[in-house]
């Protein structure tokens, strides 16, 4: 089965083909990956139905490992694991890439750089197929981090736009305050485990809760920074400057999924600890209602489309918060498949309207009948409408919050639910139906509408595996019981209907900004994303900024002041020593000389130059000499 | 009265000092030489003297006078050849334009 | 083969000499080949090496035997990688430095020259041969920097000289001390003196001074970025590169081995220091406005972490520093490769003017974001293997783990300070004076590139560096428990 192999490495090779040529090569550039992508969908449906018929998720059906570092006791190395759960995902990421990068021939065909773009796009995928065949935390992290960078190549790849570029370097910073979460989590694993081993930290060995609690909500911390749950959300809605495929690819389907798929594969160290599992379900189920209440107010329909992925992002995680794996995954499954679709779509919408502000959209219908048709199939699966998939894996959320008995979860999750069709109505009325605003409309081409039909049909007919998929993860699979189903239903309806009352009907008579007065503050706090940003921007961003500058000056003047001072007090004494060189030292050799010279001065003067001076002085001294011996007497 | 050793000495004495003064007061460097030839003449005489009165058998005296002679007569051609250099140089011979040993 | 190794390169110093006036331009054929052939030596002893076996290709003569001074050099799994980046970097400093105008014979010789101090140090297996190198080292570079330096040259060489003397003038009273104590200057044989923990923490600071001025840490690093920004392109890489790699070289190689027990009283200072140097290194490299400045003082951050792992004394900790040294001296000499190939064409480095250079110079511009990348310590790149593992170490030690979620977030803070250097300069539309320049010629491309792969392998398969350094580094701890 070494063929397993080869599903991340198809789009890596793709990658390291493409990097160095991308700007010589465009349709090049098309055919390469999306060939590799390609190859490696067929693979993972290989590699799929090998892992048939599942069971035990404990159970690979592939694994292989190759060390590549030995560091004191351990060996760290990279692994392929193929189960029940990788295999599922597998065929997601490749399914949603293979549809995105197709889907992209149309949509960037007129971009200088889409040879970088396709580049990026394999990277990506590489990367995310090398997180979900991961057989360790290590990798997993790894492989998490070059996605992020993947993101933040994506969203600022129009980067000579201001928007694109803070949104880019936001969103890393922000996944980034999460990743420090996880890695000090694998630190702590580490510490206590000595290996990142999926085999020997999630099914080897007993946790203590303590150290399980630390573990998974750093693991948590993480997750929420990736999979933008609240408060580490605020880099999605932004991110939406970027293409929108890829927006449909990393920040819809799948690089935002990574998040529960962390929690879901740590899920046993989650229930080893409890704690964890609870702040999983407060988490997941703040960030459903809040993005949900959020994407209400929105107006660019890109970010309509961002919250609602944080909200169903947190749906996810209330799922896994309630224990309720199969329910989680199967959601995040469904959710890539209908949102990937959305994105699609409105990716054709912009194109046609030319605009992503939906007040100057409306009966886009009677023109784009293809899009029509799979944006209504993608709308009702997020509403939770029958028999769409979206459908299926809510109302498995809401039977696992049902039997755990987390009443006021499930609440929440039901009101969520509600404004996500609420939401959901008001987009589609304000989009499709109503008074055309702009001219000129036209369809999209079949490399565009094709990849969306795909995605449409999955969407309709997925829902039905809901039972046979738990089961292939080896767990109890029912359908949903009907009394749960009717309820979520009732509430999906209630939500459509408010919507339709809003926006649908031809006459309004429902005035929404005498609404927006009445809850002015309500309403004042969603349209400013809670102030959430504008917190980060004042406690945080700003802070930082002002101190760093502080901490710059702070280096130059005070601490290299004291280097400069002591140098120059240095150099000062110096100077003060040379003076009292100068003077007393080298004064005393010089008085000496002096004085040698004054003496020598007086003395010379006995040297007239006249021969017959000294004949003189000669002939007195022997004449005193005579004398003295004269009188002396020898 | 007959002539002993003391005359000569006399003699020689009243040379010497005659000599010596020239040398001392005498511009000219030629009347110095000749001042320098009357003081060795002085001492000449002595030699031959003491030799004549205290040993006459050997005539040392007298051969270190002959010798002693010889010598000066050499001296003076030296010296008055130098004399003529330094006429040739300076046009002069005053022995006061002479100070370049002035310290 | 290891005397070879670093005294080659004085060869090519007395060829360079012996070059008339006229043919002067030869002098960097010259270096080239003798840094090339060095190069290839020092990648042979990486062949040659036996990964379990200690202390190899030893050299030991007596040098001055009355006092027992040795000459004696050998290598093992820690000094080989240092050994090997230093030729590496030589090679890619001179051929960087080819077009080099002003007294190309001075300047060729003094890089060489370098090799030689540099190589030494991390050969050296005698304290006094020790610091014969590390002295050496100081020459060349302070000619380098006066020399061919910037505006404030002479200040910047002189502080660079004054301070690293001021520091290593502390480790020849340490290894006084310690010569006096255990009688010898042996390297080797000091691990088992035997000295008593109170002077084993005076010695411990005698050579923290030495060590902590050369990495530097917190708060003696200020002569680091005015040496980095008045220093040409080369001289840069070499400074960043190797020569504070000696600092923590000395601290592994000496301190820790030597003087265990002091090693574990000083652990806590030690750990704040890195951490605050993590910390303040990247916040105030956020602040920067000048290119130079930024990498200078991003190196200061990077240098924390080989601190941290340090003080940890793990063996995790230990090979993670080890592992910064190697890829900060690969990633950064990129950096300051790529910095000084833009100044050479917009000439500036004031981040606010180059804005850009995506669109006009896309081969530079994407080795910039790679290398910025690396620094950041991203995963699959060099950088984030010793990040990592310094952090694992450090965590697995009984250090206060505050220091250690700080440093973490020193990760995040990397982060943001490389990535919006690459988001001012990188990207956007070309500034004025990015708005005409060329891209990168093929040698400088050539230059560049074994950097960016050995980035890519130690980043991939992480064992391409930890073969040497684990088993070393085993070793060692293994001393520091006894």
């Amino acid at each position: 089965m070494g063929y397993v192999l080869a599903i991340p490495l198809l789009p890596a090779a793709a990658f390291a083909v493409l990097a160095p040529l991308s700007r010589r090569l465009r349709n090049g550039a098309i055919a390469v990956s999306v060939g590799a992508v390609a190859l490696s969908f067929l693979l993972s449906i290989v590699a799929f139905v090998a892992t048939l018929p599942g069971g035990h998720e404990a159970e690979a059906a592939y694994h292989a490992f190759v060390p590549f570092a030995h560091v004191g006791d351990a060996v760290l190395g990279a692994g392929l694991l193929l189960d029940p759960i990788s295999a599922s995902m597998l065929l997601v990421v490749t399914l949603v890439s293979l549809c995105v990068q197709v889907y992209s021939i149309g949509y960037m065909h007129r971009d200088e750089r889409i040879g970088w773009y396709y580049a990026v796009l394999s990277l990506f995928t590489a990367a995310m197929l090398t997180l979900v065949l991961s057989d360790n935390f290590l990798q997993l992290y790894a492989a998490w981090e070059v996605m992020g960078l993947c993101s933040y190549l994506l969203i600022g790849f129009w980067h000579e736009q201001e928007a694109p570029r803070k949104a880019s370097l936001k969103a890393f910073l922000t996944t980034r305050v999460g990743d420090i979460g996880f890695a000090i989590g694998l630190l702590v694993m580490f510490n206590t485990a000595g290996t990142f081993d999926f085999a020997t930290v999630l099914h080897g060995m007993e946790w203590a809760p303590q150290t399980a609690t630390a573990i998974a909500l750093l693991f948590l911390f993480g997750a929420m920074g990736k999979s933008a749950q609240f408060p580490l959300h605020v880099w999605l809605p932004d991110a939406m400057a970027g293409p929108t495929p890829a927006s449909a690819l990393i920040h819809a389907a799948t690089m935002v999924a990574a998040g529960v798929y962390l929690v879901a594969r740590a899920l046993p160290i989650f229930e080893a600890s409890g704690v964890a599992l609870t702040v999983t379900l407060i988490v997941g189920s703040v960030t459903a209602l809040a993005a949900g209440l959020l994407a209400s107010v929105q107006h660019d329909i890109k970010k309509v489309l961002a919250y609602s992925t944080i909200s169903q992002l947190g749906y996810m995680f209330v799922a896994l918060g309630a224990g309720g794996l199969v329910a989680g995954m199967f959601h995040l499954v469904t959710h890539a498949f209908f949102k990937s679709l959305l994105f699609l779509g409105a990716g054709v919408i912009i194109h046609a309207a030319h605009t992503q502000d939906m007040r100057e959209m409306g009966g886009l219908g009677k023109h784009l009948k293809v899009t029509t048709v799979t944006f209504t199939i993608g709308s009702l699966a997020l509403a939770g409408v029958f028999p769409f998939s979206g459908f299926w894996s809510k109302d498995e959320i809401l039977t696992v919050l049902l039997h755990e008995g987390h009443y006021v979860a499930l609440a929440i999750s039901l009101l969520a639910a509600f404004v996500t069709a609420y939401y959901v109505a008001r987009l589609w009325f304000r989009v499709f139906i109503g008074p055309q605003q702009t001219s000129d409309l036209h369809e999209a081409h079949n490399e565009m509408l094709i990849p969306m039909g795909v995605l449409a049909a999955v969407t309709v007919v997925v829902g039905f595996a809901s039972p046979a998929f738990a089961h292939f993860l080896g767990h109890e699979g029912e359908w949903p019981a009907l009394g749960m189903a009717l309820g979520s239903s009732a509430v999906a309806a209630s939500g459509l209907l408010l919507g339709w009352f809003m926006y649908g009907r031809r006459t309004k008579v429902i005035n929404t900004r005498a609404i927006k007065q009445r809850v002015d503050y309500v309403y004042g706090a969603l349209v400013n994303k809670l102030y959430l940003d504008l917190t980060y921007e004042y406690f945080i961003v700003r802070p930082y900024q002002r101190h760093a500058a502080w901490l710059g000056r702070f280096d130059s003047n005070v601490i290299d002041g004291v280097v400069n001072g002591a140098g120059r007090s240095w150099r000062a004494l110096a100077a003060v020593g040379w003076r009292f060189d100068a003077s007393v030292v080298d004064g005393a050799v010089n008085g000496l000389g002096q004085l040698v010279k004054s003496a020598g001065g007086r003395v010379r003067r006995l040297q007239v130059g006249r021969v017959q001076t000294y004949q003189g002085l000669v002939v007195g001294v022997l004449v005193a000499l005579m004398l003295w011996i004269v009188v002396k007497g020898v | 009265m007959s002539v002993g050793p003391l005359h000569f000495m006399a003699l020689a004495a009243v040379l010497f000092s005659l000599g010596l003064y020239g040398v001392l007061s005498r511009k000219s460097t030629i009347m110095t030489l000749m001042c320098l030839e009357l003081m060795a003449n002085a001492v000449n005489i002595n030699l031959v003297a003491f030799s004549h009165y205290r040993t006459p058998a050997l005539m040392t005296g007298q051969m270190f006078a002959v010798f002693s002679m010889v010598v000066s007569a050499a001296e003076i051609g030296l010296g008055l050849a130098l004399v003529l250099a330094i006429y040739r140089l300076r046009k002069t011979v005053e022995l006061d334009a002479m100070q370049e040993l002035k310290g | 083969m290891l005397s070879i190794i670093v005294f080659l390169p004085l060869i090519g110093v007395v060829l360079i000499a012996m070059l008339s006036k006229e043919r002067e331009s030869a002098a960097r054929l010259i270096a080239t080949a003798v840094a090339a052939v060095d190069l290839i030596l020092a990648s042979l002893l990486a062949v040659n090496f036996d990964v379990t076996g200690g202390m190899q290709f030893i050299e030991k003569f007596d040098w001055v035997s009355g006092v027992g001074i040795q000459y004696y050099l050998g290598v093992d799994g820690i000094s080989l990688p240092m050994v090997f980046l230093s030729a590496l970097l030589t090679l890619v400093a001179v051929v960087a430095s080819w077009k080099i105008e002003v007294k190309p014979k001075a300047y060729f010789a003094m890089i060489l020259l370098l090799e030689v101090g540099m190589n030494g140090v991390f050969m050296a297996l005698d304290f006094v041969l020790f610091y014969v190198f590390w002295e050496l080292v100081l020459v060349p570079m302070y000619f380098l920097i006066g020399t061919w330096g910037g505006p404030r040259r002479e200040y910047a060489a002189m502080k660079f000289f004054l301070y690293t003397l001021f520091g290593s003038v502390f480790m020849l009273v340490g290894i006084i001390a310690l010569y006096l104590q255990a009688g010898t200057f042996d390297i080797v044989a000091l691990t088992d003196a035997g000295l008593s923990p109170t002077f084993q923490w005076w010695v411990f600071g005698a050579f923290f001074l030495g060590f902590a001025v050369k990495v530097p840490v917190f708060p003696l690093h200020t002569w680091l970025p005015d040496a980095h920004v008045e220093a040409p392109t080369a001289a840069s890489v070499l400074l960043a590169g190797v020569l504070l790699k000696m600092g923590t070289y000395g601290f592994i190689r000496i301190s820790l081995p030597i003087l265990p027990d002091a090693a574990a009283q000083w652990s806590p200072f030690l750990a704040a220091l890195a951490a605050i140097s993590i910390v303040y290194g990247a916040a105030v490299a956020f602040a920067q406005t000048d290119m130079k400045k930024l990498v200078a003082y991003s190196s200061v951050s990077h240098m924390g972490f080989v601190m941290l792992g340090i003080a940890a004394g793990t063996a995790e900790g230990i090979t993670g520093a080890v592992a910064v040294m190697f890829s900060h001296g690969v990633v950064t000499g990129m950096l300051f490769l790529l910095v000084g190939m833009v100044y050479e064409r917009t000439h500036t480095r004031v981040i606010e003017d180059v804005r850009g250079l995506s669109s006009q110079v896309p081969v530079a511009a994407g080795l910039m974001a790679f290398a910025s990348i690396a620094s950041l310590g991203l995963p699959g790149l060099s950088g984030f293997v010793g990040e990592f593992l310094s952090l694992v170490g450090a965590w697995r030690s009984d250090m206060w783990p505050g220091w250690v979620i700080i440093a973490a977030v020193g990760v995040l803070l990397a982060a943001a300070y490389m990535l919006w250097l690459v988001q001012r300069v990188v990207l956007g539309s070309p500034s004025h004076a990015v708005a005409e320049i060329e891209d990168l010629e093929p040698r400088e491309i050539a230059v560049l590139l074994p950097l960016v792969a050995l980035t890519l392998g130690v980043g991939i398969y992480w064992d391409l560096l930890l073969r040497y350094v684990d088993p070393a580094v085993r070793g060692l701890t293994a001393l520091m428990g006894a």
